[in-house]
């Protein structure tokens, strides 16, 4: 499979998706920021035509034969060289598609969102940023441009999550991001390097193709797994994951795009990248999908008792991102793909939803807005529900189908425990996801008028239907776009003939039933009339207390960090230096002083006794010699 | 090119003219005493870009060497010449020379003599990276380190006179190991020549290079702020006045670790094989070391002053892995580093000026009254981090591949200050940056227009040279490669 360079068409094409963003943010952070009509122009064409790039680039080569290579050196020096350019094959191009579809979408719908804000030029341009480090990521050609762009994407992640930085939590929630995700990302560096040392080749497609063969098994997997670093602090997996739940102090429209559907995927999209590198190594593979079982476990329930509605949605994105690793660790690369893309559809609808009715209503509490009238805005109401109901993988909307294709892998598993785990994990997804649907159905209680919440309720009506626009493009994909599974898996496998995952008849209703059971549940507690509207976990404080603690893992880090990080290294170190090295050094310099004070006496400037010392020396040295 | 233009000469005497002209101007002429300094600095600029493009990278080596006599009896010459690792640091020299005499265009006390001080200064700082002859790159190197004194003293802040007289003492510490080094090479390889060159080539013997490259080692290792002898640099820094820190920070502590390298490294490279070890351990204690105390720090430039301990440690773990991709790294870092410790130093003394204060409690929500001023110090910090496409990325990419490669453990510690460094740069950014805006320095006024461009050039060099390394390490490459090749 030796790649073929593009033809010009393409090249340019390509070039421009990639180009355009990064034109874009420099046009507007440096120049027009000042100007916001101007600055949301030039990046909403600059997102504009890449989407119509990726579009047809992904149309163009539906049957491609071979991949596409492209690329100049960067930078190179004593045998390390990186290289800059683009690798298109069915995998990058249906993510650029995502990325680019969604980018788009954002930026329209942050129009409205961002209306009246004193710094929209710069969010724009933050905007850019991401869409430009997010493409190069996603064509990425070598292991060390998809590195070099994937912090680059965690830096835009912390600008925007700090935008409005004024605020300690989300300068904070900014900070912590960051350092999280970099925490991650010293496994995935030095995993490059190992790499880099033993095979001599980072691109992608020898990687693919050579590790097993030139790698040992132990180094194979040392690697995989120190690349799997990376991908646990990107896509907030356990032991990771608390980083993105905080994240969600940025704008919505940010924690549509960067914290559900593009950036957060992009440690899965790395997994199915190399996959057959992975696939080497089933060791790897097998943490891999423990790592992604946990982690959906433990996000669900947190999700379970979360009042806020960005947070539910934030922690279910960490759990589904979970099922994906799980249905990539159990070897199943079309399936945890295809939940990756109908994933980014209805998340990125959900939190977009989500943003309409906390911009109405100016709180992100939603049994706050069910009791404000949340019914009363229909295009959004209706939207949230359908994505609500595709997460929880009702037929016949998108999630069903990707999720059955995960299911389908984890059950030809020799261990029923990992299909037990993924039925759990979407049983329990489907009592969150309903419980919240079913507080936000609930007839208004007060006579207040819907369209007058406490909100930024008051923006013009256009601010409203820019923002929902988008919401029904998205919903018609979440809606239409289980049905193009065969399809897409064609395009993705064409180069295997004939590795269809299996599919178990019996599987359909198990899942049917658990989902029918979570969603029965929440129906119990909160919808019916006259329900409780608490749930079974307010029965059993500590449990809905470790919950709502995040398990504990972040006291975990707080104390990690105030007391070996801070309290003792740097406390002890900052001693040492002040005390031990500088000390030193200032006592030596005194020393040196006082031996000087010390010896002043000597010169006292009498004659008699400088006569003296000088016979008292050379008696001295007269008696050294006559004895040796 | 024998009778091409002597480029070097011209830019190593420019300062020193322009240093002769200012002492023959009245006092009270402040103002052309600024033009002056700054025209020498844009005529040394300009030279060395002109030089930097005409470098011929094909034919790599030294180039532009001029030779001239000077005292033949005791093998003393006027040898000039840059290579793809002297080049690099001219132009930095240029870059903060320029835009430090720009900063400080504001000063009003003893404006004479303190640009007087500070050209001098420049022109030890050139005559230690184009020098060839070691009886003259010793007497550069202390002409630079010299004023160092009274710039301190006189025009400094916190406990200056400490500071300085710490500062200097304890370079002069170093230099008295360097001098005995350069005798000790001087008698040692029979040649009876100070010429860099020719004792190079000649080759010493393996006993006196193990001790020779302790001398050179230690040193210029004190300047370079080698752990554990960096305590200087903090309490310096935090004393000295703008420019000074700038090109202090930026340009100076680069003399210590070019002297490793061109001295000791080119004369003695058995030695640097006997010592590496020894090297790469304390240069990974410093990178580490140097983050954690950085995290307790609360004066901004005690910050800066211990993220420098920790990024020269990374120009000294470069150094140790003896192979030309960490060396390359490592010369890129002391470029990279010089340019964005210089715009740290260049906002940190504006916020400093106008509020009067550099302690991080004090402070917050500064981005919204000075946006300039902080973008720079917010960019700065990005690239102190290691954001890619910002210079310092690709050098220290370098550095902990080939760190790695010669050494795991210490690579893998050194990989593990990344974080570190993140925590505390993010730390310093949102405690003083970000937040609700502090009243008390609420109508603190913002960088003018004429101050902020300074700021932009480094700004834009970091990022041009993120982007396009290859500006860069396509030319170090060229003298890192062969040299290399003598540490089998």
């Amino acid at each position: 499979m030796t790649p073929a360079a593009p033809n010009d068409y393409v090249l340019g094409l390509a070039l421009l998706t990639m180009g355009l963003p990064l034109l874009a943010f420099f046009l507007v952070f440096f120049l027009t920021r000042r100007s916001v009509g101007l600055s949301c122009f030039i990046s909403l064409a600059c997102s504009a035509v890449p989407l119509l790039c990726a579009w047809s680039l992904l149309l163009g080569h539906w049957r491609m034969p071979v991949p596409l290579l492209w690329e100049v050196v960067w930078m190179s020096s004593g045998g390390a060289t990186a290289t800059f350019g683009f690798l298109l094959d069915p995998l990058s191009l249906l993510m650029l598609t995502i990325v680019t579809s969604i980018s788009f979408l954002v930026q329209v719908y942050s129009l409205g969102y961002m209306a009246g804000d004193p710094g929209k030029g710069k969010y724009y341009a933050f905007l850019s940023l991401f869409a430009w480090s997010m493409i190069s990521l996603v064509v990425a050609s070598g292991l060390l441009q998809l590195y070099i762009f994937w912090e680059l994407v965690g830096l835009s992640s912390y600008l925007l999550i700090g935008f409005w930085h004024h605020k300690f939590s989300a300068s904070e929630a900014g900070k912590k991001a960051f350092v999280m995700t970099r925490l991650g990302d010293l496994g995935f560096f030095l995993g490059i390097i190992v790499i880099l040392l033993h095979l001599g080749d980072l691109s992608i497609l020898g990687l693919n193709q050579n590790a097993a063969l030139k790698l040992g098994p132990g180094l194979l997997t040392a690697s995989a797994l120190l690349i799997f670093c990376g991908v646990v602090g990107k896509s907030a997996q356990f032991p990771l994951l608390t980083w993105l739940p905080d994240a969600m102090e940025g704008p919505t429209p940010v924690s549509a795009l960067l914290h559900s559907a593009t950036m957060v995927a992009a440690g899965v999209y790395l997994v199915s990248r190399i996959f057959p590198f992975y696939q080497a190594s089933p060791e790897a593979l097998a943490v891999v999908l423990a790592i992604g079982a946990v982690t959906m476990l433990l996000s669900s329930t947190m999700a379970m008792v979360a009042r806020d509605i960005k947070q539910v949605w934030a922690y279910s994105t960490v759990s589904q991102l979970g099922f994906m690793l799980m249905g990539l660790g159990a070897g199943g690369y079309f399936a945890g793909v295809f939940h990756l893309t109908t994933h980014a559809a209805f998340k990125a609808l959900l939190f977009l939803c989500s943003g309409v009715f906390i911009h109405h209503f100016g709180t992100n509490d939603f049994f706050v807005m069910s009791r404000s009238g949340a019914r009363g805005l229909k295009a959004p109401m209706i939207c949230l529900s359908v994505a609500g109901a595709a997460l929880s993988g009702v037929w016949p909307l998108a999630g069903f189908f990707s999720k059955e294709s995960v299911m389908g892998v984890l059950a030809g598993l020799s261990n029923p425990l990992w299909l037990v785990v993924g039925l759990l994990g979407a049983a329990m997804t489907a009592y969150y996801t309903f419980r919240l649907l079913f507080v936000m159905w609930r007839p208004c209680e007060s006579a207040e008028d819907p369209l007058h919440g406490g909100g930024h309720g008051e923006h013009a009506a256009w601010a409203y239907w820019v923002m929902v626009l988008p919401l029904i493009a998205l919903a018609v994909f979440t809606v239409f776009l289980g049905w193009g599974g065969r399809g897409l898996e064609a395009f993705l496998r064409w180069h295997q003939e004939g590795v269809a995952e299996a599919h178990h008849g019996w599987l359909v209703w198990a899942s049917v039933l658990v989902v029918a059971s979570g969603v029965g549940l929440a129906w119990l507690e909160f919808g019916r009339a006259g329900a409780a509207q608490a749930g079974f976990l307010s029965h059993l404080p500590a449990l809905e207390r470790l919950f709502a603690r995040r398990w504990y893992l972040d006291d975990l880090y707080r104390l990690l960090l105030d007391y070996v990080v801070y309290g003792f290294f740097s406390r002890l170190f900052t001693i040492n230096d002040r005390r031990v090295v500088d000390g030193g050094i200032d006592g030596f310099c005194r020393g040196t002083a006082g031996a000087g004070w010390l010896l002043s006496f000597l010169q006292s400037g009498l004659l008699q006794f400088n006569l003296f010392s000088m016979v008292l020396v050379i008696a001295l040295v007269g008696l050294y010699f006559l004895l040796v | 090119m024998d009778n091409q233009f002597p480029y070097l000469s011209a830019v190593l005497l420019t300062p020193a003219l322009g240093m002769l002209v200012i002492l023959f101007l009245p006092h009270r002429s402040t103002r052309a005493v600024r033009w002056v300094s700054l025209a020498s600095a844009g005529l040394c600029l300009g030279l060395t870009l002109r030089l930097y493009q005409i470098y011929d990278q094909g034919a790599a080596g030294l180039q532009f060497v001029e030779r001239v006599p000077w005292v033949e009896s005791l093998g003393i010459f006027w040898h000039l010449g840059v290579d793809g690792i002297s080049l690099p640091l001219v132009l930095l020299t240029s870059i903060v020379f320029f835009t430090g005499v720009w900063t400080m265009w504001e000063l009003s006390h003893r404006v004479k003599e303190f640009f007087a001080l500070m050209l001098l200064m420049i022109v030890g700082v050139y005559g230690v990276f184009l020098s060839l002859d070691l009886f003259f790159l010793f007497v550069w190197y202390d002409v630079s380190l010299f004023p160092m004194y009274p710039l301190i003293a006189i025009w400094g802040s916190t406990r200056k006179e400490y500071g300085a007289l710490k500062l200097t003492l304890y370079l002069l510490a170093g230099s008295a190991l360097v001098l005995p080094g350069i005798l000790y090479v001087y008698f040692q390889s029979g040649l009876f020549t100070f010429d860099l060159v020719q004792i190079a080539q000649a080759g010493l013997a393996p006993d006196v290079q193990y001790l020779g490259f302790f001398l050179f080692l230690f040193g210029f290792g004190v300047l370079a702020g080698l752990w554990p002898f960096h305590t200087w640099s903090p309490v310096g820094h935090v004393a000295a006045p703008t420019a000074v820190s700038m090109i202090h920070a930026g340009v100076l502590m680069k003399l210590g670790a070019y002297g490793v390298l061109r001295v000791g490294m080119y004369l003695c490279p058995q030695g640097l094989v006997e010592w590496s070890p020894l090297f790469a351990l304390l240069a990974t204690a410093g990178i580490v070391y140097g983050a954690l105390v950085g995290l307790a720090q609360t004066d901004l430039k005690y910050v800066i002053g211990y993220s420098s301990v920790s990024h020269m440690g990374l120009v000294s773990l470069g150094l140790a892995t003896m192979t030309a991709g960490g060396i390359s790294g490592s010369v890129f870092q002391m470029f990279a580093h010089g340019i964005m410790t210089a715009l740290f130093f260049s906002s940190v003394g504006h916020v400093y000026d106008r509020t009067h204060t550099k302690l991080i409690p004090e402070m917050g929500g500064m981005a919204k009254v000075m946006p300039r001023a902080s973008f720079f110090f917010i960019l700065a910090a990005l690239a102190g981090i290691g954001v890619p496409c910002l210079a310092s990325f690709w050098a220290e990419l370098l550095v902990f591949i080939n760190g790695y490669r010669a050494y795991p453990v210490l690579g893998v510690a050194a990989v593990l200050g990344l974080v570190v460094s993140a925590l505390f740069m993010l730390r310093v950014v949102q405690k003083t940056f970000y937040g609700e805006r502090n009243e008390r320095h609420g109508q603190a006024p913002d960088m003018t227009l004429a101050m902020t461009l300074p700021r932009a050039m480094l700004a834009a060099t970091i990022l041009l040279f993120g982007l396009a390394p290859r500006l860069a390490l396509d030319l170090i490459n060229t003298a890192t490669t062969p040299l290399a090749g003598m540490f089998r």
